[in-house]
């Protein structure tokens, strides 16, 4: 890429061509003026003689540019008159180059639609960027659109798309910035530095068709907005207007709606001359545009070498603000030519067409809302106002083939280049303000019974009385705004003055209903033959339910397996699309799918045409759904920060929804090497809840387990053992994370050691466990109690030292709640659990109960499903169950320690000794000495 | 005339500029208006260099200027006018200024109340004058409106709400056929409105439920709803602006420094994203947060550093001033400032320094004593 070489905004400007004299008496009157308000030559008589000085550029170059603006139907009026009149052969196209293939495409689409290239991976570009998505938004009132259907349905006639690629896109993008980027819009929306847009209209105000472009970076053809926000604030206040979609509509798309081709060119070039003049020196933004600049004549030049096409049956349609460049390698005989297009990085492209709206446009691009829609009707009206007939491809939805101008087209002749300088249509047009329309009482008296009417249906109680109050209203605000006819814009302010009151009584406010009205949110929808294989794949497939797919609203669509077996493959398509697409589009009613369960009946809920782009570019990362679904699972497992619960996550899903054992096998095994590299045991819930249920699955369906499971089991056993000592030291391991470490140890002990693993790999690592806390110590006394370290009997003493103890008592609720979340590990210690929590409840102080009453709650509903059956069965099995017996009721553990000594508790513990101090394990051995005290007396002489 | 007045109303106010407003006005007129639509914009909103004028009109009100444009065609068409909005949003203010601008007399006033009656909408008699000579026009006192709609002028109704429904209603007829009979009288019995007539109504947005407005009135209305301002630019040259005035009305000459403006400015836009946040009343300072309390505020502070400071405003003030005007209830108010004071004002002052760490005091002491 070569240096910009670019004048200075306000500087000296290039030499101006052949036919300057024309524009002569107009720059010397700019001059006069500048030097009059400005009180001297300055900065002032540079602009505004260096705006004549880009028009006379733009109009003396051989190839003839076309400037227009977004979604401006002057633009597109001027163009298909231009185009009807002129007949060019090539046709060049300020839109990325690549996107070229999709344009055959559009037929098949009902506008508007977005052309877009997506790469899901990034190849030379920041990896936090992807996915990469660009979208060049096409809609029908729109200049590029009637270009693009000439073009398109004309023989012989060439259409070139200049612009750099999608790639250079982001190549161009500078590293630090992308951040706002897919908010704002492109470089070249003019809302980045500005930050002004129309930042409150998110997607969820402007309803669903607004977030129809993701957060793809938008592009658009001939975007001209002010370069600063004072510029546009400036515009705004003295224009007496609220927008800069409303500034735009009465300064310039009005003026230019009935003028000749030349007043159009003049004037577009001189608004595009005067935005990039009056910009901030950003380099970076301004080189951006400038190397796009260079990159589109490049191309140009090189494809008129190559065709040897004659420039006076070509075209060149551009924004206006590129219309009036100042680079070195502007035109066909540039003075600097040189200029070097670098290669597209090695990032992989994929081209769609996807959905669009007026209001996802809006939202892109920082456009007032609805203007985009009044834009679309404005231009209807236009045509038959002028009685144009514009250009619409062929097949398109609701649109008549257009034959006869295509054969009119191979006949008509090039309008012979102009010699003479052209004449100066700009000092008329600066020097007389336009001429206003007249009333158009038969338009507005529509609306106003239309809004009416419509404010009725929404529960407004609106009445004739509101269409005369709302006429009047609107007449009198045009008037006072310097117009004699109401614009949409005025024509919703007195809507809302006289039919809004204090509240909105239906869904729909009047400024919303007005919108409606005025042309309301048009989507687009891409036809079934533009749609990738995929998207085309599932519909096929999904067929056979027999409901529309393509409609934006919900279909209801019910799958009985067992009178229609049939239907089966496509129920397992929509369980996995449900994976791929947001939750909204495929939503099951009434079916589950999960390990060991599966209905017969089901019931979804679908919104595929409601979501027709994320189908599409779920198009761009495979051919067919299980394709996309299998990388999706393995990318879920590679991805730097998985976990081994994702692994067994993504083992689930493959089990669940893709026949693939291979793939399952692969998973799992990935599992196991995530799982022996784990530092933690943070995932230790999850890993154990998910590891369970996959092998309940496995017990079930298969003789055995696969090879994976055993090397998990095997994996997690060691893993967990050597963890264990610093989990239960940890103070940021929590106590849930080490019972589900101990419940895996506990669970998986017989098959781990069954595959050699060492069992006192567990005692040596409880062994060397020294928690800190009283709910962790509860959990070490349980887990000793399961491997015989420590008996229930003293289990039960300990606790009641704790209840003794007034400087613990405090504490005891999280020895309680430790207890409660080692039944998970330690199941058969459930008796005692509700022994305990009994005792709790008639023995702690309310002081301390009350307190910690809502995290027992929390702690035992959180464990809800594996622990709490075991504890509600026996906590049944010890209370009564009916009234009269309540009050005979005796608790087993107080009837043990009032009864014998010996007696055995319902639980089969023993009950402990009445004799202080002795416990179950430490009877016989008393016996025993008692027996033979020889032994005890002489350790007793020994020790004095 | 204007120094003998405490407040004077717009109309003498401004009653130069008004009348040189008329005199270049050529624009068409609607009745009897003594500007055009485009002058009372203009009026209100002040005027740019773009409009041509040989001398500045300050601007007024500070606000949206489609509010404005919304509210004067609704006088120069057939209904009333009514704005509606949280508290000391300038609804009274811009009313004012609209009644000045087309019929130079913002004072025909109706204020709404619980004992507001149908007598103060209508007429009432005088007493002495019905026992002396019977009932006549001579002894029926005209209400402000009946005056305005005599006159061909705007007539005020403030706080519309406030009056009970059957008194609301009263207004139904007037707007509708712009006549008031009169049937104590056997002849000159009804009271036509002259072309000009038209009234603007007040409401406060939180007064909503106490006496809705019925139907068949809201239909007669056109409402305007004035938001609570909360561009920090607008804000403060509305802020700069009332408080000059207040300055000149209290004939005191303090410097106002824009880092305590900002403070100010500052503690509201927390405050009120706080309430934003909050969610319950118990949440949020019972205060609405406009415009108008940070007014007053200031002004509060201002008066206190004139008598009882040393001539100047400083943070301290500021803050308590601020403090003592937002703390209604006990301990609500207070729990939510209190709040407000240690976990942003105390990191802010730590942070950004400056008027801060002054304000930070202020506050403290100010809470300390109330708490």
């Amino acid at each position: 890429m070569t240096g910009t070489g670019a004048p200075d905004a306000a500087g000296e400007t290039p030499a101006a061509g052949p036919t300057r004299a024309a524009l002569g008496p107009l720059r010397a009157a700019l001059a006069r003026a500048a030097e009059e308000f400005a009180d001297g030559p300055d900065a002032l008589a540079g602009i505004l003689t260096g705006m004549v000085d880009d028009v006379d550029r733009a109009l003396g170059e051989p190839l003839e540019i076309f400037p227009v603006a977004h979604h401006s139907p002057a633009a597109a009026l001027a163009m298909v008159r231009r185009l009807r009149e002129k007949r060019p052969a090539v046709i060049y196209l300020e839109l990325c180059e690549d996107l070229a293939p999709l344009l055959a495409e559009l037929g098949n689409c009902r506008l508007p639609v977005a052309l877009q290239a997506f790469a899901s991976d990034t190849e030379d570009h920041p990896p936090e960027w992807a996915p990469l998505s660009v979208i060049a938004p096409i809609t029908e009132a729109s200049a590029e659109y009637q270009a693009i259907a000439y073009a398109r349905g004309t023989p012989g006639v060439d259409l070139v798309l200049v612009d750099r690629s999608a790639d250079h896109v982001f190549q161009w993008l500078p590293r630090d910035v992308f951040q706002w980027l897919p908010r704002d819009g492109e470089g070249e929306s003019g809302a980045e530095e500005d930050g002004t847009g129309h930042a409150g209209d998110s997607p969820s105000e402007n309803g669903d068709g607004a977030a129809l472009h993701g957060d793809a970076i938008g592009i658009e053809i001939g975007d001209l907005r002010p370069g600063f926000p004072e510029l546009e604030a400036y515009l705004l206040h003295h224009g007496k207007v609220r927008h800069w979609s409303e500034w735009w509509d009465q300064y310039v798309e009005q003026p230019l709606t009935g003028a000749d081709h030349l007043t159009y060119r003049q004037v577009m070039v001189l608004i595009g001359s005067l935005f990039r003049r009056l910009r901030p020196h950003d380099r970076d933004r301004l080189d951006r545009d400038e190397d796009r600049e260079r990159y589109m004549w490049t191309r140009i030049r090189e494809h008129l070498a190559t065709t040897g096409t004659d420039p006076d049956r070509a075209l060149f349609v551009c924004g206006a603000f590129h219309a009036a460049s100042r680079v070195d390698q502007f035109g066909l005989h540039p003075a600097d030519p040189t200029f070097e297009i670098t290669p597209r990085t090695a990032t992989r492209w994929r081209y769609g067409l996807i959905p669009s709206s007026h209001s996802a446009v809006e939202a892109q691009f920082g456009l007032a809302p609805g203007s985009v829609s009044i834009a679309a009707a404005t231009w209807k009206k236009a045509l038959t106002r002028h009685h144009l007939t514009p250009f619409a491809l062929d097949g398109q939805a609701g649109k008549p083939s257009r034959r006869r101008s295509a054969k009119a087209a191979a006949t008509a002749a090039a309008v012979p280049p102009a010699t003479d300088a052209p004449p100066d249509r700009l000092s008329a047009f600066l020097a007389e303000p336009p001429v206003p329309d007249a009333l158009d009482e038969t338009e507005l008296l529509g609306w106003c019974v239309d809004i009416v009417r419509l404010a009725r249906r929404h529960r407004y109680q609106a009445s004739t009385a509101d269409a005369i109050a709302v006429y009047e209203t609107s007449i009198l605000l045009a008037g006072m705004r310097g117009r004699a006819r109401p614009t949409p814009y005025d024509f919703a302010d007195a809507a809302v003055t006289c039919i809004e009151k204090d509240t909105v009584p239906g869904r729909r406010s009047v400024a919303q209903l007005c919108g409606t009205l005025l042309g309301g949110d048009r989507i687009g929808q891409v036809g079934y033959g533009s749609l990738p294989p995929l998207a085309r794949d599932v519909l096929d497939r999904l067929a056979v339910l027999g409901i529309n797919l393509q409609a934006r609203t919900i279909q209801r669509a019910l799958v009985d397996l067992t009178s229609s077996p049939e239907l089966e493959p496509a129920s397992d398509l929509l369980w996995q699309l449900r994976l791929l697409l947001p939750p909204e589009a495929i939503r099951p009613v009434m079916g589950e799918r999960r390990l060991g369960a599966r209905s017969t009946q089901e019931s979804w809920d679908l919104a595929i045409g409601r979501h027709q782009r994320q189908l599409i570019e779920l198009g761009y990362e495979g051919v067919t759904v299980e394709q996309v679904l299998e990388q999706r699972l393995r990318r879920r497992a590679w991805a730097d920060s998985a976990t081994p619960a994702d692994a067994l996550t993504a083992v689930e899903d493959a089990l669940l929804f893709l026949a693939n054992p291979r793939l399952v096998e692969e998973l799992g095994n990935r599992a196991v090497a995530l799982l022996a590299h784990e530092r933690t045991a943070d995932t230790a819930p999850e890993v154990l809840r998910r590891f369970r249920r996959l092998l309940a699955h496995y017990r079930v369906t298969q003789p055995q387990p696969p090879a994976w499971c055993d090397a998990f089991a095997a994996t997690g056993y060691a893993h967990y053992c050597t963890l264990l000592p610093a989990a239960f030291a940890d103070e940021e391991t929590g106590l849930g994370q080490v019972a589900a470490m101990l419940g895996f140890l506990s669970s998986m002990e017989n098959l781990a050691v069954a595959l050699g693993s060492d069992p006192t790999q567990l005692r040596l690592a409880v062994g060397q466990s020294h928690p800190r806390t009283p709910a962790k110590t509860a959990l070490l006394w349980a887990v000793q109690v399961r491997l015989d370290l420590l008996t229930t009997g003293e289990l039960r003493s300990r606790c009641a030292d704790l209840l003794t103890n007034p400087l613990v008592l405090p504490s005891f609720p999280e020895y309680v709640s430790g207890l409660a979340q080692a039944l998970d590990p330690v199941p058969s210690l459930a008796p005692f659990v509700v022994e305990l929590l009994s005792t709790a409840f008639a023995e702690l102080p309310d002081s301390t109960l009350l307190p910690w009453l809502p995290t027992l709650l929390t702690t035992l509903r959180a464990q809800a499903p594996e622990a709490m059956p075991a504890l509600v069965r026996e906590a049944a099995r010890i209370f009564p169950s009916s009234l009269p017996a309540l009050d005979a009721f005796v608790p087993p553990w107080v009837a043990e320690a009032t009864g014998p000594p010996a007696q055995e508790g319902r639980d089969g513990a023993r009950a402990p000794s009445a004799q202080p101090g002795a416990t179950d394990g430490a009877a016989p051995i008393a016996d025993l000495l008692a027996a033979h005290p020889d032994t005890c007396d002489a350790v007793g002489a020994l020790l004095g | 005339m204007t120094t003998d007045l405490l407040r004077a109303p717009a109309e003498t106010k401004y009653a130069e500029e008004l009348d040189w407003l008329e005199s270049v006005d050529n624009d068409p007129r609607p009745f009897s208006w003594r500007l055009s639509p485009r002058m009372v914009r203009l009026f209100v909103l002040g005027s740019e260099r773009a409009d041509g004028l040989d001398r500045q009109i300050p601007q007024k009100w500070f606000g949206d200027r489609t509010f404005v444009e919304r509210a004067i065609v609704t006088l120069a068409s057939d209904r009333g006018l009514l704005l509606i909005g949280d508290p000391g949003t300038g609804k009274s203010w811009l009313a004012e200024l609209l009644a000045a601008a087309i019929s130079r007399n913002s004072t025909l006033v109706v204020q709404g109340t619980a004992g507001t009656t149908e007598d103060h909408i209508k007429y009432s008699w005088n007493v002495s004058m019905v026992i002396a000579q019977g009932q006549s026009r001579a002894s029926m006192i005209p209400s402000p409106l009946m005056t305005a709609m005599e006159r061909g002028a705007i007539g005020r109704f403030e706080e519309l709400t406030r009056a009970t429904s059957d008194v609301q209603d009263a207004l139904i007829s007037i707007l509708s056929e712009k006549y008031v009979s009169v049937p104590e009288l056997d002849e000159d019995n009804t009271v036509f409105a002259k072309p000009g007539f038209s009234v603007i109504a007040t409401a406060n947005s939180r007064d909503r439920g106490v006496n809705d407005l019925s139907s068949a009135l809201k239909r007669r209305f056109n409402f305007v709803r004035i938001p609570v301002v909360t561009n920090k630019r607008n804000e403060t040259e509305i802020v700069r602006f009332r408080t000059g005035e207040l300055l000149r009305r209290h004939e005191i000459e303090i410097d106002l420094p824009p880092t305590l403006l900002d403070v100010l400015l500052q503690s509201f836009a927390d405050l009120r994203a706080a309430a934003a946040a909050a969610t319950g009343d118990d949440e949020r300072l019972e205060s609405a947060l406009s415009t108008a309390e940070q007014i007053g505020v200031l002004e509060d502070a201002i008066l206190h550093g004139q008598y009882f400071g040393e001539g100047s405003l400083r943070a301290e003030t500021l803050a308590a001033s601020l403090v003592g005007s937002l703390a209604r209830r006990s301990p609500e108010d207070l729990a939510i400032l209190n709040t407000y004071w240690h976990g942003v004002v105390e990191p802010r002052s730590r942070q950004d320094g400056g008027e801060w760490p002054a304000f930070l005091e202020g506050g403290r002491a100010a809470l300390a004593t109330l708490s």
